[in-house]
C-alpha cells in the first residue's frame, strides 16, 4: 500500500490553502478532489476578504500564495460599496455599510469560484509536486480507517486503491463526508444552517460599471432585507463581478421548513424586486415564431442564420462593452474607431429585426443558478475541529461568520486551514499524531483565531461603526421592539454595559431574539413604507422556470443514486419536495420519491437521507460557481 | 540495485481524416491526399496511449517515430501531446516514396534503433493497423525484422523491470466461438501492437500524481515540439536503397477499388441567360415547382 504524509480531502479554498501551506513548509500532502477537475463543485456568494483585526491575528489567503496572489489571481472585482436596503413593494430604504464592511480589512474580492479556485489549485499543485505531493481531481473519498497496531490511517476511495498517510485534513465541505463516518460531529440540523441560491447574470462590464457607479478598479455590493425574503428569516444579496452578477438568497433553514418555499421562488421574487430589476436590465433580444408560411428548409435556414447573427452580435456587444474587448477589437484592425464597432452592431440589430423576426428588448440574461447550504458559525461550529488524525477545516467545521451584514465564509476556512496546516507539519516533524499533540494544539489554535472570538460574542467596535451607519433610522421604528436594548447600545456610555451583558448571555440565548422575522423582515418593511424612496422598474424580468435552469447545467450522470432515501414519510422528506433547490422529490402516495439525476449536491436533504457526494468526476459541473 | 530505465520507442502514421467534412476526393474517384486533412491515426493514437502509460507507470523515456512527408511532424505533435514523448523522429526522403508495408518496416527499424539517443527500444509499439492501409502489416514486419517477439492486440500489460519481462493481456476475437482474453508473459525487448480498445488505467495515488505532472509536461513540450523533433533522411539512417522505397517493396497492386461516390438526386438544367423564351420557361417552371412543393 502506497504511503503519503497528508491527504487532504476536497479541493476547494481551504483544501487548497491547506496544501499550498503544507508544501510552502516542504511537507508532502495529496489533496483529492471529487470533481473532474477543482473548481466545478464549489459555489459561493462571493466575496472573499483579507482581514487585519486589532486582536490577535488572522491568516489571509496572501500569507499563503503570496503577493502574487494579488497581481495575478482571476478575482472578480475589489469589493469597495456595501449597501443595505430595506424593501417594500415598490419602496425601498438604503443604508450606507461601506464603513461596516471596510472594519479590519485589507480588502474584499468578489469572487466566481469555478474561475478562481483551477487558479489556486495550479499554483498550490505546482508548489506541492516538488514535495512529492499534488492535486487529484475525479477521486471521491468514500471512507477512512485506522488499522490496529498503526497510528496510520487508510484513505478509501471509488477510484484509487487505497493508501496510507499519517493525518488529514478534512475540507469537504459543509456536507462532509468525513464527519459522517468519522462520527466527528453530527449533521447539521436545519437550526445551524442557512440554505443559499444563487444566480449568475450576466451584464457586460461597462454598463455594469456605469450602472454601479463604479470605476473598473472598484466593486459594489447590495443587501437586501424586507419583502424579498416572503417572509422568511434572511436576506438577498448582489454582488458584481467583472461583467457579470451574483444575486442570491440565503435563508435560515429552520425558518423555510416552517414555511416552505421552492428556493427558486425566493430567487424570483429577489429578481421581480424593482430595483434589483432595474440593476440587472440588459438589451436581450428574443426571436418571435415566423407567421409566414415558409418550408422547413427555409424556416431552418433563417433559424440558423438568426442564431449566427445573434452570436455576432452577443460577441460583438460584449467586447464592445469592455475595455480589453475594444482595444483587441480596433488592435486586430477588424474596426478602426469605437463608432464603427458600434455601427455594426447597430447594422446587426437591424438586420435581425428585420429578417428575422427579432425583437430587441429590456430584460436579464441569466447563465447559471446554483445553490448550496452556508453552516451558521454561531450555532454549529465545531468545538473541538478533529477526530484522532483528521482536522477539518472551513464549512466541514461549521465554521463562518455570519452576523447581520457580516458575511464570512471563505477567509475563515482559509485561515482554518493554515492553522489545520500548521498543526499537521508540527506533528511530522516531531512525528507526533497523538490528539493531544496534534487535535487539541490544533483546536486551541482555532480557538485563538479572532473569527471564533467572532462566532462567540459581540463586537463592540463593529456595533458601533453599524449603529453609526444606521442613525438615520427613527428610534420608535426599532424601538417599539426593542426598546430597551436599543437605547443602550445606541448610547455610547452604555453600549459597553449592554454588550457585556448581552455577551454574558451568550449568542445562543441572544440569537433567538434577534434573528427574528421581526430584525429580518417587520422592521426592514416598516423602514421601507415610512422612509422609502419610491422605485420603478419599466419591466418585468422574465424569469427561466425550474426546468430550463436545470437544462443549462452541465452533468455527468452517475446511474447509481449517491442518495437514498430511508424515511419517506417524514415530515422532514415531505418539505424537501418543496425545498430541494432542483425538485428532485415528489411526493407518491404519501410516500416521497427521489430522482437524483437534477441534483445540484447542495445536502438540503442529507439531515434525514443517507447521503454521500457522487463518484468521481460524477454529477453536476459548475462553470462560474 | 537501480532498475536500468525503460525505453519505449512508438511508430505512429499521419492518417487521412475520414470523419465527415475532412475527406477529399480527386475527380477520379481517388482520395485527394494534399486537400484531405490529416491526423494521427486512431490506432496509432491508442498505441502512443500505451506508451504514456509507460511514461506514467515506469517513468520510461518516449520516443515516437513515423515516415512519412515533412507535413507529417502534424502527427508527431499531436502524439506528443497524448504522450509526453521525449523524442519526436520523422524518416523522410524521396527515395522512400512508393513503400509497402515491408519498406516501411525497413525504413522503422532503422529508425528504433536510432531512438533514445541510439539506445533503441525496450518496447516498440505500433498501432493495431492504418486506417487507411488496412492492412496491419506494418507492425509485425517491423518487429520480424527487429528480431523482437511480437504480441498483437494488447489491451493491457505490466513491465517487471528488473526481470526484463513483459506480461501482456491479448484480445482474441475468435469469430462464431466466444472472445478469449490471452495472457503472455515475453523478455524485453519485445514489439507490441496496442489493441483499438486499449485504454489505460491509473489507479493509485503516485499514479495519479505522475499523470497530472506528465499531463502538464506534455502541453508544455508540445508548445515548442519543433526542439523534441529529429528528422532523418536515408543517409542519416543507413538504409540501404535496394530495401526501402519503391525498390525495396515487393507488392504488386494489381487493381484498385475507386471509393463508391453517392449519386447526386439533383437533376441539372443549363439554360442560356441571354435568351428570353429559355428565362420565361425557367420562371415558369420555378413558379410551378414553388406553387406544387408541399408545405412540410
Amino acid at each position: 500500500m502506497e504511503k503519503y504524509d497528508v491527504a487532504v480531502v476536497g479541493g476547494g479554498t481551504s483544501g487548497l490553502t491547506a496544501l499550498r501551506q503544507l508544501s510552502n513548509l516542504g511537507k508532502q500532502a495529496v489533496l483529492l478532489e471529487a470533481g473532474s477537475t477543482t473548481g466545478t463543485k464549489n459555489v459561493s456568494g462571493g466575496i472573499l476578504y483579507s482581514k487585519k483585526p486589532k486582536n490577535g491575528r488572522v491568516y489571509n489567503i496572501e500569507d499563503v500564495f503570496g503577493r502574487e496572489f494579488i497581481d495575478e489571481a482571476p478575482y472578480e472585482r475589489a469589493i469597495t460599496q456595501y449597501i443595505l436596503h430595506a424593501t417594500s413593494r415598490d419602496k425601498l430604504y438604503s443604508i450606507d455599510l461601506t464603513p461596516v464592511h471596510e472594519y479590519q480589512i485589507n480588502y474584499a474580492y468578489s469572487v466566481l469560484l469555478s474561475r478562481f479556485v483551477p487558479w489556486l489549485a495550479k499554483e498550490a499543485s505546482d508548489m506541492s509536486e516538488k514535495m512529492g505531493g499534488g492535486v487529484i481531481s475525479g477521486v471521491h473519498v468514500r471512507s477512512i480507517r485506522w488499522e490496529t497496531g498503526s497510528n496510520d490511517t487508510v484513505i478509501e476511495t471509488d477510484e484509487l486503491e487505497p493508501f496510507r498517510v499519517r493525518a488529514v485534513i478534512a475540507a469537504d465541505g459543509t456536507n462532509s463526508e468525513l464527519a459522517d463516518v468519522t462520527k466527528a460531529r453530527n449533521k447539521f440540523s436545519s437550526e445551524q444552517l442557512y440554505q443559499g441560491v444563487k444566480v449568475v447574470i450576466k451584464l457586460p462590464e461597462t454598463i455594469l460599471e456605469d450602472r454601479f457607479n463604479i470605476t473598473s478598479e472598484e466593486g459594489a455590493a447590495h443587501l437586501f432585507a424586507g419583502d424579498v425574503t416572503m417572509n422568511h428569516i434572511g436576506g438577498g444579496f448582489l454582488y458584481t463581478n467583472r461583467d457579470t452578477i451574483s444575486l442570491g438568497a440565503v435563508y435560515h433553514m429552520d425558518s423555510m421548513m416552517e414555511n416552505p418555499v421552492e428556493p427558486s421562488r425566493l430567487i424570483d421574487a429577489l429578481i421581480r424586486n424593482q430595483f434589483v430589476a432595474e440593476f440587472i436590465k440588459d438589451r436581450v433580444p428574443t426571436r418571435k415564431a415566423n407567421q409566414a408560411l415558409i418550408s422547413k428548409d427555409e424556416e431552418i435556414r433563417q433559424h440558423f442564420m438568426a442564431v449566427k447573427l445573434l452570436k455576432a452580435w452577443n460577441n460583438l456587444r460584449s467586447d464592445y462593452y469592455s475595455r480589453d474587448g475594444i482595444k483587441r477589437l480596433i488592435e486586430s484592425g477588424k474596426f478602426k474607431t469605437k463608432e464603427e464597432i458600434e455601427g455594426r452592431i447597430n447594422n446587426l440589430e437591424k438586420e435581425l429585426v428585420e429578417k428575422y423576426n427579432c425583437e430587441f428588448g429590456d430584460n436579464y440574461v441569466e447563465l447559471e443558478y446554483s445553490a448550496r447550504l452556508i453552516p451558521d458559525g454561531k450555532r454549529c461550529r465545531m468545538k473541538t475541529p478533529y477526530y484522532k488524525n483528521v482536522l477539518f477545516v472551513g464549512d466541514a467545521a461549521g465554521r463562518g461568520v455570519f452576523i447581520g451584514p457580516r458575511i464570512e465564509g471563505l477567509n475563515v476556512g482559509i485561515d482554518d486551514a493554515v492553522r489545520a496546516a500548521n498543526a499537521v507539519a508540527r506533528s511530522l516533524d516531531r512525528n507526533n499524531f497523538d490528539e493531544q499533540y496534534l487535535g487539541s494544539f490544533y483546536t486551541k489554535s482555532v480557538e485563538e483565531s479572532p473569527y471564533t472570538r467572532d462566532m462567540k460574542e459581540i463586537d463592540k467596535e463593529y456595533l458601533k461603526i453599524f449603529l453609526d451607519c444606521s442613525k438615520h433610522i427613527p428610534k420608535d421604528i426599532v424601538g417599539s421592539r426593542y426598546g430597551m436594548i436599543f437605547k443602550l447600545m445606541s448610547s455610547s456610555t452604555l453600549r459597553g454595559i449592554a454588550v457585556g451583558f448581552a455577551n454574558m448571555l451568550g449568542f445562543d440565548r441572544l440569537l433567538p431574539m434577534v434573528e427574528s422575522v421581526d430584525t429580518y423582515v417587520n422592521v426592514p418593511i416598516e423602514i421601507a413604507e415610512r422612509l422609502g424612496r419610491h422605485v420603478d422598474s419599466n419591466y418585468i424580468p422574465n424569469t427561466p422556470s425550474l426546468q430550463e435552469r436545470i437544462a443549462k447545467l452541465d452533468y455527468d450522470d452517475d446511474s447509481v443514486p449517491h442518495i437514498q432515501v430511508t424515511k419517506p414519510r417524514s415530515e422532514f422528506m415531505q418539505k424537501m419536495v418543496s425545498l430541494c433547490p432542483t425538485r428532485c422529490y415528489s411526493s407518491e402516495n404519501g410516500d416521497v420519491i427521489l430522482q437524483h439525476e437534477g441534483c445540484i449536491e447542495c445536502g438540503t436533504c442529507a439531515y434525514e437521507t443517507l447521503w454521500r457526494h457522487p463518484r468521481g468526476v460524477k454529477g453536476v459541473s459548475y462553470k462560474y460557481g | 540495485m537501480p532498475v536500468r530505465p525503460l525505453n519505449v520507442g512508438v511508430i505512429v502514421k499521419l492518417e487521412p481524416d475520414f470523419s465527415e467534412g475532412n475527406v477529399s476526393y480527386n475527380p477520379d474517384g481517388t482520395l485527394n491526399r494534399a486537400e484531405t486533412k490529416n491526423i494521427l491515426g486512431p490506432h496509432s493514437a491508442a498505441a502512443t496511449l500505451a506508451a504514456f502509460y509507460c511514461k506514467v507507470k515506469y517513468d520510461a523515456r518516449v520516443a515516437i517515430g513515423t515516415m512519412g512527408p515533412p507535413i507529417a511532424n502534424q502527427a508527431l505533435k499531436q502524439a506528443q501531446i497524448i504522450s509526453n514523448a521525449d523524442e519526436l523522429h520523422l524518416y523522410s526522403d524521396r527515395i522512400f516514396a512508393g513503400a509497402d508495408t515491408l519498406a516501411t518496416a525497413e525504413v522503422l527499424r532503422l529508425g528504433v534503433s536510432r531512438m533514445n539517443n541510439g539506445l533503441g527500444a525496450d518496447i516498440v509499439i505500433s498501432g493495431h493497423r492504418a486506417s487507411d492501409g488496412e492492412t496491419g502489416q506494418t507492425g509485425p514486419q517491423t518487429a520480424w525484422k527487429l528480431g523482437y517477439p511480437f504480441i498483437g492486440n494488447v489491451i493491457d500489460f505490466q513491465i517487471d523491470q528488473e526481470n526484463r519481462s513483459i506480461h501482456a493481456k491479448r484480445f482474441i476475437l475468435l469469430y462464431g466461438f466466444y472472445d478469449v482474453i490471452e495472457e503472455i508473459q515475453a523478455p524485453l525487448p519485445v514489439f507490441i501492437s496496442a489493441d483499438p480498445s486499449y485504454k489505460p488505467s491509473f489507479d493509485t495515488v503516485s499514479e495519479r500524481l505522475s499523470l497530472a505532472r506528465n499531463l502538464n509536461e506534455a502541453r508544455s513540450k508540445a508548445e515548442n515540439f519543433e526542439k523534441y523533433l529529429q528528422v532523418y533522411n536515408s543517409e542519416a539512417l543507413g538504409a540501404d536503397p535496394r530495401f526501402v522505397g519503391l525498390p525495396g517493396s515487393p507488392t504488386i497492386v494489381y487493381k484498385v477499388e475507386k471509393i463508391p461516390k453517392a449519386k447526386a438526386k439533383r437533376r441539372v438544367e443549363f439554360i442560356d441567360g441571354n435568351d428570353t423564351a429559355q428565362l420565361d420557361m425557367a420562371a415558369e417552371k420555378l413558379l410551378q415547382l414553388m406553387t406544387e412543393a408541399p408545405i412540410k
